[in-house]
């Protein structure tokens, strides 16, 4: 498939935001869909449904055998090394909440420390919080340098003896740092530290491979991956997941159930209790075969072609103030322009159909860090285009012009 | 939708300088007030009479253009007014940015009116409502609630 004719897969852009051509600079908050994926939903709903993995009438299996076959598109995508490391949750949200409870009941213990970095997104922060109460455990931070970027030495510097855990993103949603993941796991491993990687933002951007990186944990958001709301996968090594309590009780994740007794599920339908979000899960394999179709190393290339033309653009524009400048960057330009609010900017380029985010992209320890309330995104998907950055280039004077600026 | 509607030369001019920005000295109301989606803080200081007039309002917090001129014409507004009127102008001023066409006080005068009335271009944006109204809600809380944190969210 040619990246450069990728946006006409998404039928979204046939449509005028105001009467005007949309500019889709979101995607770190949720990419567009392409029609494959919203095809195969209304086809599933139109002619297969049926719940999985319980009855044995024919849709029933249909619909279990398809989705399952998603859980091994996903093995292969990521390249796992067994198809039961592949859980699906209702989101990265709760991929990293299941992971933070299990771990937080089986394996830590009063005293122990795990270490974030600055840039974790509130997901990757909030459900590790709640084990300071439940478990009395203490949680540093690696700080990020002066551009925006955790070098490992950050990172080797905050571990203790203490140490249990590493959560950290794989790809910053402010600063688009791109964090060296093997050799974290490397370091973190030597020392017998867990590492669990918020891979909201690899997903849609890196290679991913789960053999190579070595990590124990990669939670995926698919909904930025061109895939349906409502869906994340958690990655976990089996030793992990066959070791770790169930996170979730009910239907489907149990073996027997006694009055007295319950033991659970084996592996993946241990961490899948209820019905699924089955027609997602679905559908999810279309968005595989549609970034198979374009293949990463070419989306990493055009990305990187785009966000340096972004970089270049928006340096030239002297109201702009970029935010982050590291050696690795994917996805995202965040910026400031001084003395115009993010939320004024962002309201003044939807007048011209141009989509960013403002306000502090749910990293309220880095915009403190940074000593800001608040900044602007502009992020990509496959489907953006150099001239989306001139045209918000082009919106950025409008705000200038509104706010007089020079 | 009207961006000129939106960003007026009044609102501009007090995004820019905010009037009452700073801490009231002996201030003996008080609230904070922020908006967790955008990271808009606010913290207005009250200085009451035994009457419960407004003897000195002022505010401190960071925010958008239209947050900050909201609560910097709130303050000029609300300075030196008695308790009912304040509530009488807040509950006018909710009312015109939620339903009504105008405000329909008769305790401003026309200029403050005016004034006030530039802020209704919000109407038009509903993302953006909550950047006008979390400076007056937080005024209630420092005058009613005996400063309970208000947030947008809950």
């Amino acid at each position: 498939m040619n990246i450069d004719t990728i946006k006409k897969e998404f039928p979204i852009f046939d449509k005028k935001i105001q009467n005007n051509d949309l500019v889709y600079l979101d995607s770190a908050n949720s990419s567009q869909k392409p029609k494959v994926v919203i095809d195969r939903i209304n086809e599933f709903y139109s002619k297969q449904f049926s719940n999985v993995g319980r009855s044995v009438h024919y849709l029933a299996v249909t619909a279990t055998n398809l989705y399952e076959n998603t859980r091994s598109s996903v093995q292969k995508y990521i390249n796992a090394k067994d198809k039961n490391e592949i859980v699906f949750t209702k989101g990265a949200t709760e991929a990293l909440n299941l992971v933070a409870n299990t771990l937080g009941q089986k394996y830590l213990e009063e005293g122990d420390e795990i270490l974030l970095t600055e840039l974790e997104h509130h997901s990757n922060y909030v459900p590790w919080h709640y084990l300071r109460k439940s478990k009395n455990i203490k949680i540093n931070f690696a700080e990020i340098n002066e551009d925006g970027d955790v070098p490992i030495e950050n990172i080797e510097k905050k571990i203790t003896p203490k140490t249990k855990i590493i959560a950290i993103n794989h790809l910053s949603n402010v600063t688009g740092a791109i964090l060296p993941i093997k050799e974290i796991t490397e370091l973190a491993h030597s020392k017998g530290i867990i590492v669990v990687v918020d891979g909201c933002q690899g997903g849609p951007h890196l290679k991913l491979d789960m053999q190579e990186l070595d990590c124990d944990f990669y939670a995926i958001s698919c909904h930025k991956m061109y895939g349906p709301t409502g869906l994340g996968i958690l990655y976990g090594k089996k030793k992990w997941l066959e070791e770790l309590p169930p996170y979730q009780g009910g239907g489907g994740m149990i073996k027997e159930v006694k009055k007295d007794r319950i033991t659970y599920g084996d592996l993946p339908n241990k961490y899948e209790a209820g019905t699924m979000a089955t027609a997602q899960v679905i559908a999810f394999d279309q968005s595989i075969k549609f970034l198979e179709s374009i293949g990463i190393e070419n989306i990493i290339k055009h990305e990187k072609e785009l966000i340096e033309y972004g970089q270049e653009i928006l340096r030239k524009n002297n109201s702009v103030k970029l935010i982050g400048n590291p050696k690795n960057k994917g996805g995202v330009l965040s910026f400031i322009i001084q003395g115009v609010h993010p939320h004024d900017i962002a309201t003044i380029l939807d007048e011209d159909g141009v989509a960013i985010r403002a306000g502090h992209h749910c990293c309220q320890i880095l915009h403190d860090k940074l000593e800001i309330p608040a900044s602007a995104r502009a992020s990509i998907g496959v489907y953006n285009i150099k001239s989306d950055f001139d045209q918000l280039n082009e919106s950025i004077n409008k705000c200038k012009k509104i706010f007089d600026l020079k | 939708m009207n961006l000129k509607e939106l960003y007026q030369e009044i609102i501009l001019e007090h995004g820019k300088n905010p009037r009452n920005l700073r801490k009231t000295e002996n201030f003996n109301k008080d609230a904070k007030g922020n908006n967790p989606l955008c990271g808009d803080i606010v913290h207005v200081y009250l200085k009451l009479s035994e009457q419960r007039k407004v003897e000195d309002i002022s505010f401190e917090g960071s925010g958008c253009a239209i947050s900050m001129a909201s609560a910097s014409i709130m303050t000029d507004l609300i300075k030196g007014k008695s308790d009912n009127e304040t509530k009488e102008i807040i509950e006018d001023f909710l009312g015109m940015i939620k339903e009504n066409p105008e405000l329909k006080s008769n305790i401003l005068k026309e200029d403050d009116k005016t004034k006030l009335m530039c802020l209704s271009g919000v109407k038009q944006y509903p993302m953006r409502v909550k950047c006008a109204t979390l400076s007056w809600h937080t005024l209630i809380s420092a005058m009613e609630n005996d400063g309970k944190e208000i947030s947008t969210e809950s």
